[in-house]
């Protein structure tokens, strides 16, 4: 019999998974070889939708093992990564809170695909200002400051 | 939007950034980018050794595992910069000695690499994987073998078209047993024997070898045992192709060649007689780059080689596969995107060197995907390459080598303006060019006025005046490196776009009519320039101010003046009051 783990969000919800799904959290994996898992686990970190996307995601990636279970183990290598490339279809806000809960909660493969989506957003755009504009990023360097890195970049680095 | 990243966060997201332009673009976002992407950048490149210090580069790229150099311009390949005129590793290797003990590369090109480097490399960094020199000289084979002996981890070793002192193959039996760890060998330009035995041992106990670049001294019976022992292989450079085999011998490097399942570059083949030529057709339909410019292969054998290789994508050969040979490419190389055609030196009399215009401008009709060209041809027409802009707009990089200066369109004896006024029209995104043959300014007019991409331009024995030279520096936006020889301008083009000389990485003008008194001006005018005067037979110092100089070389530096300048090399730092008290004269 396999064994669940009550997830409660910042704001009070609370998610109910398989033991083998929180594993894919190390935080969480952790706890549960310390036996502290017993009622409920708070995510004081994580609001409710930005918790029940980790979950889905975590629900989607559990490695059956050899058991009965029918979520993951009939997705091939390929669907699973179009399933990835679909959940990553958020706005940035959602995108940015999936990197911090997934860095918080330790979700090393939900972190690598959040940071290598954005990482993507990054090299499509051509130059410092696009990426500013795209993610709403303040210029804090001076102007002075400014053209001292671009020249000494372009001098020595490119 | 407020990102508020935590920077262990940021690094990861810039652990999957990886290309230059990208992280470049990254440091200028803000100040949090800037400062965590200069701490987790990796590889580094200084494509000028003289624009910035080694001192630099460590106190902005703590992290650094990856380096690669850039020395002599580029006109040394030509032999147009003399001995002794720079590029040398050593402070290099020594200051990276001391600030990065874990450095894995060093990957350098047209630099003076010393035995002591080497042995300083072997020393320095316990974690070193990988060695890449190009085109680089000063080294023996006893600094190869430093590197063999101590590298305990090494990845890579490679030797491309370098000047080595060659004191014996012994080298490469100092890698230890324990080295397990090779993907990729290249000693294909060292002359002596290695160890056959060795070289067999540490292939067989290389799983990973990927890519193994043998010399000429390897002969064809050992090639069969290497490749035996290797049939991983995707990159494979043979040595000699030429002893006489028998009949068994024959069959069974036939049976080797047909285990290459991965092979997909080909290049060696040195001395390759016609009946071996089989031998390498079981690995034609894999290829994608095949390197024939040291097989002297005829044009029969070459058809009957190249219409196996449906998938080639690169292809160097030397003329000799005449436009006949072309013909086949261009009928069975579809997916070609490099073509470089280099000159055998076969007797330009003979009839028979059938190499014209026609086979570029058939192979550009039949391969969509061709966007870069090399191509050494006796003489050209403005037609075929009207022909060939028209057919390959999409082309980045069109080098060609009309080999008789002043050569005329060889139908018309017309200049070759028109034709290269073509190709910069119509291949809007060109990159690299080089002109040759007969041409007005005119032409130098069209390549300002069209080549907007234009990052990198060679031109030698061209052009009418000054305006030649003003043309390109003001029209050619992107320029970034342009190498001159042989033009008779000078000094007004010169001095009137100085400011564009900052936005560029180099200059380089030799025979040209450039006084020493503009060089003065120019580099009193732009401090940020390294304005330097390459002058062998002393004239300049001691003639006047409007004597015309050698060759100058001038780049943008962070870095200030040169240190380790020759006496043959002069700048306005080295004798300021020379410079100064001439210009006060006038």
């Amino acid at each position: 019999m396999s064994k669940k783990i009550t997830l409660k969000s910042s704001d009070g919800e609370s998610f109910e998974v398989e033991e083998a799904v929180a594993r894919q959290s190390q935080t969480l994996a952790n706890l549960i070889e310390d036996n502290c898992t017993d009622g409920e686990i708070p995510i004081t970190n994580v609001t409710s939708n930005i918790l029940a996307k980790v979950v889905e995601y975590c629900k989607k990636h559990v490695v059956v093992d050899g058991g009965d279970d029918s979520s993951s183990s009939s997705t091939s290598e390929e669907d699973l990564k179009k399933w990835d490339a679909d959940f990553m279809q958020v706005d940035q806000s959602t995108m940015f809170d999936l990197i911090l809960a997934a860095n918080y909660l330790n979700v090393a493969s939900l972190l690598d695909l959040a940071c290598q989506t954005v990482a993507d957003m990054i090299t499509a755009c051509k130059g410092a200002e696009e990426i500013r504009a795209k993610f709403g990023i303040e210029n804090d360097f001076t102007p002075e400051e400014e053209a001292e890195i671009a020249k000494a970049t372009q001098w020595a680095f490119q | 939007m407020d990102l508020r990243l935590p920077s262990k966060v940021l690094e990861h997201i810039f652990s999957f950034v990886d290309s230059n332009e990208d992280r470049n673009s990254v440091s200028l976002v803000c100040k949090s980018w800037f400062e965590t992407e200069r701490l987790t950048r990796k590889r580094v490149f200084v494509r000028n050794c003289y624009a910035v210090t080694p001192a630099a580069v460590a106190r902005r790229f703590p992290g650094m595992r990856s380096l690669t150099l850039k020395g002599k311009p580029h006109f040394a390949d030509y032999n147009l910069v003399p001995d002794g005129w720079g590029g040398y590793a050593w402070p290099w290797v020594e200051a990276m000695g001391e600030k990065y003990p874990a450095l894995e590369e060093l990957r350098l090109k047209r630099m003076v690499v010393t035995d002591e480097c080497l042995e300083k490399i072997a020393a320095s960094f316990k974690e070193f994987k990988a060695l890449v020199l190009t085109s680089c000289e000063g080294f023996s084979t006893d600094g190869l073998a430093a590197i063999a002996v101590a590298c305990s981890n090494l990845r890579e070793l490679e030797l491309r078209e370098c000047i080595v002192e060659d004191l014996g193959g012994d080298w490469l039996s100092y890698f230890p047993e324990t080295l397990t760890s090779l993907v990729s060998l290249d000693f294909s330009c060292l002359d002596s024997a290695v160890k056959l035995s060795d070289l067999e041992r540490l292939v067989s106990r290389s799983p990973h070898l990927k890519s193994l670049k043998l010399n000429r001294a390897v002969s064809l019976d050992a090639l069969g045992n290497l490749l035996r022992l290797a049939p991983q292989l995707v990159e494979l450079g043979t040595g000699s192709f030429s002893d006489k085999l028998n009949q068994e011998a024959v069959s069974k490097l036939s049976q080797a060649f047909s285990e290459l399942k991965e092979l997909k570059s080909l290049s060696g083949l040195w001395d390759v007689l016609p009946e071996y030529i089989p031998l390498l057709y079981s690995v034609c339909p894999g290829l994608t780059s095949l390197n024939l410019s040291y097989a002297t292969v005829q044009m029969p054998d070459l058809v009957e080689l190249l219409s196996r290789c449906s998938k080639l994508e690169k292809l160097w050969v030397m003329d000799l596969i005449e436009d006949k040979g072309l013909e086949a490419v261009a009928s069975s190389c579809k997916e070609l995107r490099e073509l470089r055609v280099f000159p055998s030196g076969a007797d330009v009399d003979e009839t028979n060197v059938a190499m014209t215009e026609q086979g570029l401008v058939t192979v550009s009709e039949a391969c969509p995907n061709l966007e870069s060209v090399l191509y050494f041809c006796a003489q050209f027409t403005n037609a075929a390459m009207v022909t060939i802009a028209k057919n390959r707009p999409n082309l980045k990089c069109f080098r060609l080598c009309v080999m008789e200066p002043f050569a005329p369109d060889h139908k018309t004896q017309q200049p070759l303006d028109e034709g290269f006024k073509a190709i910069v029209e119509s291949c809007k995104d060109l990159q690299r060019l080089s002109v040759s043959g007969l041409l007005t300014d005119k032409a130098f007019e069209y390549i300002g006025t069209h080549g907007k991409k234009l990052r990198m331009l060679s031109i030698a024995f061209a052009g009418d005046s000054d305006l030649m030279l003003h043309h390109l520096l003001s029209g050619c936006e992107s320029l970034n490196k342009l190498e001159i020889r042989d033009c008779p301008f000078g000094d007004t083009a010169l001095l009137e776009n100085a400011a564009k000389l900052e936005t560029m990485r180099s200059l380089w003008m030799s025979s040209c009519c450039v006084s020493f008194g503009a060089c003065k001006l120019l580099s009193q005018k732009m401090p940020k320039l390294n304005v330097e005067v390459i002058d062998e037979q002393h004239l300049t110092e001691t003639g006047p101010d409007s004597s015309p100089v050698e060759k100058i070389y001038i780049y943008r530096t962070l870095a200030g003046p040169r240190v380790d300048m020759p006496e043959f090399v002069w700048t306005i730092h080295k004798n300021p009051e020379i410079g100064v008290s001439h210009l006060a004269i006038e």
